[in-house]
């Protein structure tokens, strides 16, 4: 797997424009710094980057709210 | 009281005390508020307007993230008489500071990073009052935090006419800046009565709201939940399995969408069919759903009623289709809502009969005021129609510039849009607005922006563009990620070789240049 984290954060806030500097744990959706547009080109960079194919049903809050569960999703995948 | 017409949007709130005091009037995702709590949180923030100076008939802008907050400080300010202008919460800080110019705002109730980012062009003039919602530490000077109001007064409520403008709604224009639909107290409240008769809504709905409220056709969502006695459910966030799960957990009886949001829930149904044995209706407002898409919702929706509806701001709601009607008529957009009357109108020739094509046309009391201080536009789009003077005389008619085509039973189904208005994520979005800010680049000479049809987003934002010398794409897609709303950017850049061809009047050939952009971008897929 080669998305790293660095890459996503820098991704999040270069290509999403997120106007607030991005940690690990920083809620991305549910605190409204990102909206549904900003979740199609990201859920494309994670599949491309991670070499993952993700479900609609996982595309939850629980699984992509914060960089750190980001990442652990993608792990799950394996 | 419900089928009233003349009360004007306080009552819509505050007719439901004491009756259903105690009944649960709107829900967030870890909060909930009963009639009685919603009437006292509108109460503290109308308290707080008078508190600063703030009159019947001034403008306050509500910028704020779907939520019972946000209903709160609409409610306050039509509690004391303001005209509410409620801002989409994504809309950048300069698209916010042209509105609070436009329509001179005296109050903006935002949280606190919305008004931080009110400074050096986008500053407001010296005495706008601001509330911050949320955490206030390192407040903006001069703002107060919300948490710091006083509860709420139980002040007597202004008696605002109901003829009167209740809101102004802004949208994008055909010629650039954004402009602001005028709404009565009456638009807004027979809007209500008109949908929750053919929704056949009664207080034991829970309409879950998505769609915001700075939008006609979210802001009924509402509406309807509070003339009826029901309950709202805010799902701020836009994600299809977050959605599909509040709609279980809430035994939500009702979702309103718009197309690129019935396109992510139908795909996510149909990998992970889930049972909303509550849910007694869906709608689509705001264009077509794609036709693989209509055809799947009688199966993800079972025993589920499907409206599909048009509106425009400047006419409110306009028509639907009954859902009876839906298996035989999948697309269509129907007839007139009630309390409307609609037409397609052949100019200079007459009523578009069956197998015809017109423009579609709407009367009645839905007809918006027009636009905010601008009474030429108002003009060339609200006035008398020559060939329905037979029946209206000289009465108000908007005109939608859309083309419907009238089958044999006198239903419409939507053909086109008469001008280039680009529908994007909900969005209508100019042209010229896009073109405005890729123009400000200094890397282009040439620009013309269009809409490409798209299944997630609706239609997606194209560009064809002329380089200036060592200017390319990613320096201005760089530029487009730090000027533009993310609903505004392009996804595609065309690069058009030389210069663009012009009209004889020596204005861009638009339909040529577009022609053949889109046809180099199918060629090369």
């Amino acid at each position: 797997m080669s998305l790293i984290k660095n890459d996503l954060i820098n991704y999040v806030q270069t290509e999403l424009s997120a106007d607030e500097s991005v940690a690990g744990d920083t809620e991305l959706f549910s605190s409204g710094m990102l909206d549904s547009v900003s979740m199609v080109g990201l859920i494309s960079y994670v599949e491309d980057k991670g070499g993952v194919h993700i479900q609609p049903g996982d595309v939850t809050l629980d699984n992509f709210d914060t960089i750190d569960a980001i990442l652990e999703y993608v792990t799950r995948l394996g | 009281m419900a089928e009233e017409f003349d009360r004007n949007m306080w009552r819509m709130l505050a007719d439901n005390l004491p009756a259903r005091a105690g009944k649960i009037a709107a829900i967030d995702r870890n909060h909930q508020v009963s009639y009685a709590e919603l009437a006292a949180a509108a109460g503290q923030v109308a308290d707080w307007l008078q508190s600063r100076g703030i009159r019947p008939g001034d403008r306050v802008i509500v910028h704020l993230g779907k939520g019972i907050d946000e209903v709160a400080a609409m409610f306050g300010a039509w509690k004391m008489g303001a005209v509410v202008v409620n801002v989409n919460i994504r809309w950048t800080a300069a698209q916010l500071a042209y509105v609070a110019r436009d329509c001179r705002a005296r109050a903006v109730i935002a949280p606190k990073k919305a008004l931080s980012a009110l400074t050096g062009d986008n500053a407001l003039p010296e005495g706008t009052a601001f509330l911050v919602q949320g955490k206030a530490e390192g407040l903006v000077q001069g703002a107060d935090p919300w948490t710091a109001c006083p509860a709420d007064s139980g002040s007597a409520p202004d008696e605002s006419d109901p003829q009167g403008l209740a809101m102004i709604i802004y949208t994008s224009g055909s010629t650039g800046a954004p402009k602001g639909v005028m709404l009565s107290h009456r638009n807004i409240r027979i809007g209500a009565i008109s949908v929750a008769d053919y929704l056949r809504l009664d207080e034991s709905d829970r309409l879950l709201s998505v769609l915001p409220y700075s939008f006609d056709a979210g802001l009924n969502q509402l509406t309807t939940m509070l003339l009826m006695g029901g309950t709202i459910v805010h799902q701020p966030l836009t994600m299809p399995a977050e959605i599909v799960r509040m709609a279980r957990a809430e035994r939500v009886t009702g979702i309103a969408g718009v197309p690129p949001l019935w396109n992510q829930i139908v795909r996510l149904l149909l990998d992970s069919p889930t049972d909303l044995p509550d849910l007694r209706r869906i709608t689509n407002t705001g264009g077509k759903i794609p036709p693989n898409i209509l055809e799947v919702l009688p199966q993800v929706f079972p025993g589920t009623d499907i409206y599909l509806m048009y509106g425009l701001t400047e006419s409110f709601r306009s028509t639907y289709l009954p859902p009876e009607k839906f298996a035989a008529k999948m697309g269509a957009i129907g007839r007139q809502v009630p309390h409307a009357q609609v037409f397609a109108i052949k100019h200079g020739v007459g009523i578009a009969g069956p197998g015809e094509q017109g423009e579609l046309v709407h009367a009645g009391p839905l007809v918006s005021m027009g636009y905010w201080e601008k009474p030429e536009i108002t003009a060339e789009r609200i006035h008398p129609c020559p060939e329905l003077a037979h029946l209206l005389g000289d009465a108000p008619v908007v005109h939608s510039g859309d083309l419907v085509r009238v089958d044999e039973d006198g239903d419409l189904w939507f053909v086109s849009r008469m001008d280039d208005m680009i529908k994007t994520l909900g969005f209508r979005l100019s042209p010229t607005e896009v073109e405005d800010v890729i123009s400000q680049s200094g890397l282009v000479t040439d620009v013309v922006a269009y809409g490409v049809e798209d299944p997630d987003l609706g239609q997606a934002v194209h560009v064809a563009v002329t380089y200036l010398p060592q200017a390319d794409e990613s320096a201005l897609a760089m530029h487009c990620v730090r000027s533009m709303a993310h609903y505004m950017r392009p996804r595609y850049f065309h690069a058009w070789d030389g210069a663009m061809p012009r009209t004889a009047s020596g204005k861009l050939d638009r339909p040529s240049i577009i022609a053949a952009a889109k046809s180099a971008a199918s060629a090369q897929v």
